[in-house]
């Protein structure tokens, strides 16, 4: 015997099924024929292998997975052995041309071979020929012909009509006769043994034999043993048993027969119910479904028995569906009864609605319908809603109302953080038509959308109105529970007949609600903005929203103005303007309240949302309210000034600081050390000059630029430029500020001037006799000092105001000199002088204050010394004047300062 | 075979690796079946073992036989790793080939992590003298870079086709032996640390 096979190397060593592969090694097989076997991982490719050399086979890998040994199997060698392995990879099938695969194979020649199957076997059934010769090298010839020689034989040997020499002729045509000799000695042989074998069979069974006769003996006593027994008849006792028998069974069985037929009824009447229980349980059924809610179920039924049992001719279904009829008839008012009843959600009043018109839509061809015909479930639906949002509101307000009705007395002394009930009511009905309207609006929607309609057209202009109508009842209600006047209540009652029972002055605190009140209905609007009503619907809306907000507007300065009224008590006479000496805080106060106002004004209404107008138009009545509001606040701020200025001191009254000669002679330092001073000191009050000249700084500084500032910010906030607002206020803080001005040098000038006279002819004085010269008269020395007395304490305060106030007080001084002058009937010569002096003197002094008159009433006064000064007199006055001014330089240097 | 190591004869893991073409499986073949195949047909990857009689003592070599193509550089790695000693072959007529040697060095020391490496540069086709491409100083040079033998071969002549191999499997041989040294005297090493920590404890 050769020696194994072995297996040293594989190309490739690994890959799909069907991969061609060099096998190589040693002793592969002597032939191609040698080779009987190969196996790859298992699986046998002989039938592809290709046998090259002993040490080389191709072949193709078969259905394998995984690593494998490869065994060739050699007739000469036997089983081999592999040192190496192929590993398969990839999945089991085969992958042919008309085979899908995930994995890409190479398709080279396809492969049509069965995979590890054999499949050459024969299964033609060979015989063994009689004659034990080989029929090798005999084709038959001239079948046809034999056919003809034998018509009715056969050369089968299985066949009847078996022809012994149609065999021959045909299986053995080529066989030598000599063949055909050994061949039939053959045969006989054959048969020899077959005899042979009976004899020889019975011999070796002869026991057997034996024990078959002794059995057949045994039988034939038996059988003579019945025969004693039973007579030479025993078959028709037999006979008659079995006929009873047959009775008998027929008996039970005709008994079962009955029986089984009763059952079968029976169970037919059952499965009849059982299979048409849907029917029979319907009735009942759908009543408890409806009861329960479940409307679809009952309509699928409906639908169901309907197309099954509608036209049904079997009476008792007939009757059923009757039946079924008369209840769904029933929950169709039920239904009808639930559709309009509310409060419920959209979606469930959908579903009923809907089941509704699926019950009605199925019942309308049958008489049944005429007894109960519901027009349109879903305009009742809608009708339903409708009122029942309008009585929702009327609810609403009547119990607010009425909680205010009784609470009147109580509400005085309540939170007042806690906000009205007024308040409360806004919220409240604005959640209801957030919730409400857009439930309406969506049912309607479905409604002509076609949904949920019924058979009948709807009625769009009908919707529309309701629609319409429940915005307009909710904005009434909304307008009524924020009127905040009575006029307007008593307006509102007389177009609506309802007014809310309001308690006399819960206007005030609500006026604070009303920003609050208008976010509530913002939001209601958003809601009904987003739900896209129509534009007349929202456009009632709008016009309300905008109403309030004006009205809030209004609200809003007008609590300003009464802040402003109050400014009063925050002035702190600090004077704190930079660019208007003597203006005190108090107009920034005024601007911080403004800004804090607009600022409210801004954030609460002014600001337009969506779909809001624009307040502040041109020419509408939002700027014209801005322009009022703002000049009542104005004016405000006059009054306040004014209040300032001539109220806030009653209990103190002025303190006269002019000094008068009267019994101090020649005290002329005790003018301006009085009290001014004194006044500046922290600790002491504030005098009253001081305020009156604070107050006028600040009329002059409004006037001037503060007003101003004003309209600029309304600008700055958006608001056009209100100046005939701003016009009217400067008007009457002109009016003003003129009235502070004739209090304060009436005050001021009276004394001043009034002691003019007195100190003049004081000590018996008189013009007409001489006296030294080359002084200023005492007089004239208090005037001027009354004068720098009263500048100085102006210039303290406000620089700007000195002009204004001087000029009428020298005024009176210089008309007062004139009188005094004109009533001397005569002059000393140093008289004269003296006289000339000290006109001259004071009117040069105040030549920067004096105006047209006052400078006029001077020369009256110089022209009214009796006799005119001849030119010595004039020239000792020259010189006299000179000198006094030279003296008097410091002391009178302030008045010549032109831009103090 | 690793369940029962001293009863089988010693198994030397060789991997051909190289350019395409250069005669890494006519090599391989030439060694395994004293045969030269003149048709050329790009190899995927070709497994061949046998026992061989190295220096008086029966061993086996398994020789895996790679593709040259760049198309299966991606699954070289793989291939690799399971190596123990490299015949890196180019051709003498190829100096891109020469030139790929490079790489392929450098990608075995990365699979393998390992400088000392069994390796053997094998300029193939040295029959063809007459068109050599590379000179043989140049070869020389890289080889004592890498600091690994060279070669030339021809395994249509069957010239130092047995040396290369039997030169690899007892480079493979000898480094098997310090291994498994170095690894006992670890061990060794080991037990004597961990007799120390627990005189320490």
């Amino acid at each position: 015997m050769a020696p194994q096979p072995v297996v040293t190397g594989l190309s490739p060593k690994e890959g799909p099924p069907g991969t061609r592969v060099i096998i190589r090694g040693e002793f592969l097989g002597t032939e191609s024929i040698d080779l009987i076997g190969l196996k790859i991982c298992g699986s046998d490719c002989l039938l592809s292998a290709e046998w090259v050399s002993p040490n080389k086979i191709i072949a193709r890998t078969g259905p394998a997975k995984g690593l494998g040994d490869i065994i060739v199997t050699t007739r000469s060698g036997g089983e081999g052995t592999s040192s190496v392995q192929f590993r398969a990879i990839g999945n089991h099938e085969i992958i042919g041309p008309l085979k899908e695969s995930a994995v890409w194979i190479e398709e080279a020649p396809t492969q049509n071979f069965a995979w590890g199957r054999r499949t050459l076997v024969q299964s033609v059934l060979t015989q063994e020929d009689p004659l034990g010769l080989s029929t090798e090298g005999n084709e038959q010839k001239n079948v046809d012909n034999l056919r003809e020689l034998f018509p009715s034989s056969s050369g089968d040997l299985l066949q009847e009509n078996f022809s012994p020499a149609l065999f021959l002729l045909e299986k053995h045509s080529a066989t030598t006769f000599a063949d055909l000799k050994v061949g039939l000695k053959h045969l006989n042989r054959k048969v020899e043994s077959q005899k042979e074998g009976q004899l020889s069979f019975l011999k070796s069974n002869a026991g057997s034999v034996i024990d078959q006769l002794d059995t057949m003996m045994n039988i034939r006593d038996k059988l003579l043993e019945d025969l004693n027994q039973y007579g030479p008849e025993p078959l028709n006792v037999l006979e008659q048993q079995i006929e009873n028998s047959i009775s008998k069974s027929e008996d039970i069985f005709t008994d079962v027969l009955v029986r089984k037929e009763k059952a079968d009824s029976t169970r037919a009447v059952l499965l009849a119910l059982s299979r048409h229980k849907f029917l029979f349980c319907l009735p009942n059924s759908v009543e408890k479904k409806a009861a329960a809610g479940e409307y679809d179920i009952v309509v699928n039924d409906y639908a169901r028995a309907k197309s099954r049992f509608g036209k049904t001719e079997i009476p008792i279904f007939r009757t059923v569906m009757e039946e079924v009829d008369h209840r769904i008839l029933q929950i169709r008012k039920q239904l009808h009864e639930k559709v309009i009843k509310m409060p419920q959600s959209v979606e469930q009043q959908r579903k009923l609605i809907k089941a509704l018109i699926s019950l009605e839509v199925q019942q309308s061809g049958s008489n049944i319908n005429d007894k109960l015909r519901n027009a349109d479930p879903a305009w009742d639906a809608i009708d339903a809603r409708a009122k029942y949002l309008e009585q929702t509101f009327k609810q609403t307000f009547e119990q607010y109302a009425s909680k205010d009705a009784q609470g009147a007395e109580k509400s005085k002394n309540r939170d007042p953080s806690q906000p009205p009930n007024r308040v409360a009511f806004c919220e409240e009905i604005c959640e209801i038509a957030a919730s409400q309207l857009p439930d309406l609006w969506r049912l309607g929607q479905m409604y002509f959308t076609g949904e949920l309609r019924g058979p009948n057209d709807p009625r769009p202009g009908d919707f529309k109105r309701m629609i319409l109508n429940a915005i307009e009842k909710f904005c009434i209600y909304l307008k009524i529970a924020m009127c905040t006047t009575d006029a307007e209540a008593r307006s509102l009652r007389q177009s609506v007949g309802l007014i809310w029972p309001i308690s006399h002055g819960s206007h005030d605190i609500f006026k604070a609600w009303l920003p609050q009140c208008l976010r509530y209905t913002r939001i209601t609007y958003a809601t009904l903005i987003s739900l896209d009503l129509p534009s007349s619907a929202l456009d009632i809306v709008q016009k309300f929203i905008d109403e309030t907000r004006l009205h809030c507007f209004s609200n809003i300065f007008e609590r300003a103005t009464q802040k402003c009224s109050k400014l009063t008590d925050l002035e702190t006479w600090e004077m704190g303007v930079e660019d208007f000496p003597g203006a005190t805080l108090l107009p920034q106060r005024l601007e911080d309240l403004l800004i804090e106002t607009l600022d409210e004004a801004q954030q609460a209404c002014i600001n337009p949302e969506i779909r809001e107008g624009n307040l502040l138009e041109t020419e509408s009545d939002g700027q014209r309210e801005v322009s009022l509001r703002l000049q009542k606040m104005l004016l405000c701020f006059c009054d306040v000034i004014q209040e300032l200025a001539f109220n806030s001191h009653k209990e103190e009254t002025p303190t006269h600081n002019v000094s008068q000669l009267l019994g101090y002679p020649n005290n002329q330092s005790s003018g301006p050390a009085s009290g001014r001073f004194a006044s500046l000191s922290p600790s002491t009050a504030i005098t009253w000059e001081q305020r009156m000249l604070c107050c006028l700084a600040n009329c002059a500084y409004c006037n001037k630029s503060f007003f101003h500032r004003v309209g600029k910010l309304f600008e700055r906030y958006g608001y056009p430029l209100p100046s005939l607002a701003i016009e009217t206020a400067r008007y009457s803080v002109n009016k003003l500020f003129s009235n502070i001005l004739d209090a304060y040098v009436e005050h001021k000038g009276d004394p001043l001037v009034g002691t003019i006279e007195p100190s003049m002819y004081l000590g018996g004085f008189q013009w007409d006799i001489e006296m030294p010269i080359g002084n200023l008269r005492p007089y004239a020395h208090e005037c001027c000092d009354n004068l720098v007395a009263v500048y100085s304490e102006i210039y303290t305060i406000s620089p700007a105001l000195l002009r204004s106030i001087l000029e009428p007080i020298v005024l009176t001084i210089s008309e007062e000199l004139a009188r005094l002058m004109s009533c001397v009937p005569q002059f000393s010569y140093s008289g004269a002088i003296q006289a000339n002096v000290d006109i001259r003197l004071l009117r040069d002094t105040m030549r920067i204050y004096t105006n047209e008159t006052g400078r006029n009433y001077f020369l009256e006064a110089l022209e009214a010394i009796n006799p005119p000064l001849n030119a010595e007199q004039m020239k000792q006055a020259d010189e006299i004047l000179e000198h006094v001014k030279e003296r008097m330089k410091l002391q009178l240097m302030c008045f010549f300062v032109k831009e103090p | 075979m690793s369940k029962k190591p001293t009863a089988g004869p010693a198994l030397h893991k060789v991997i051909m690796v190289g350019s395409g073409g250069v005669g890494k499986s006519a090599l391989t073949l030439q060694f395994m079946y004293d045969e030269f195949v003149e048709d050329y047909e790009p190899t995927k990857a070709d497994s061949y073992r046998k026992k061989v009689v190295l220096d008086g003592e029966e061993v086996q070599i398994d020789i895996l036989d790679t593709a040259g193509q760049e198309d299966y550089a991606a699954i070289r790695d793989n291939y690799f790793r399971s190596g123990e000693g490299f015949l890196c072959v180019f051709s003498i007529t190829d100096d891109e080939s020469f030139q790929a040697t490079q790489e392929f060095r450098e990608q075995i020391l990365r699979v393998k992590n390992d400088e000392s490496i069994p390796f053997l540069l094998v300029g193939n086709k040295c029959d063809l003298n007459g068109i050599r491409r590379v000179p043989l100083a140049e070869c020389q040079q890289r080889a004592q870079q890498w600091q690994v033998p060279y070669v030339e071969t021809s395994a249509k002549t069957r010239e130092n086709v047995d040396k290369v191999f039997f030169d690899l499997m007892r480079e493979i041989r000898s480094r098997k032996t310090e291994d498994s040294k170095a690894t006992s005297g670890r061990a060794k090493d080991r037990c004597k640390k961990r007799r120390l920590k627990c005189t320490h404890l």
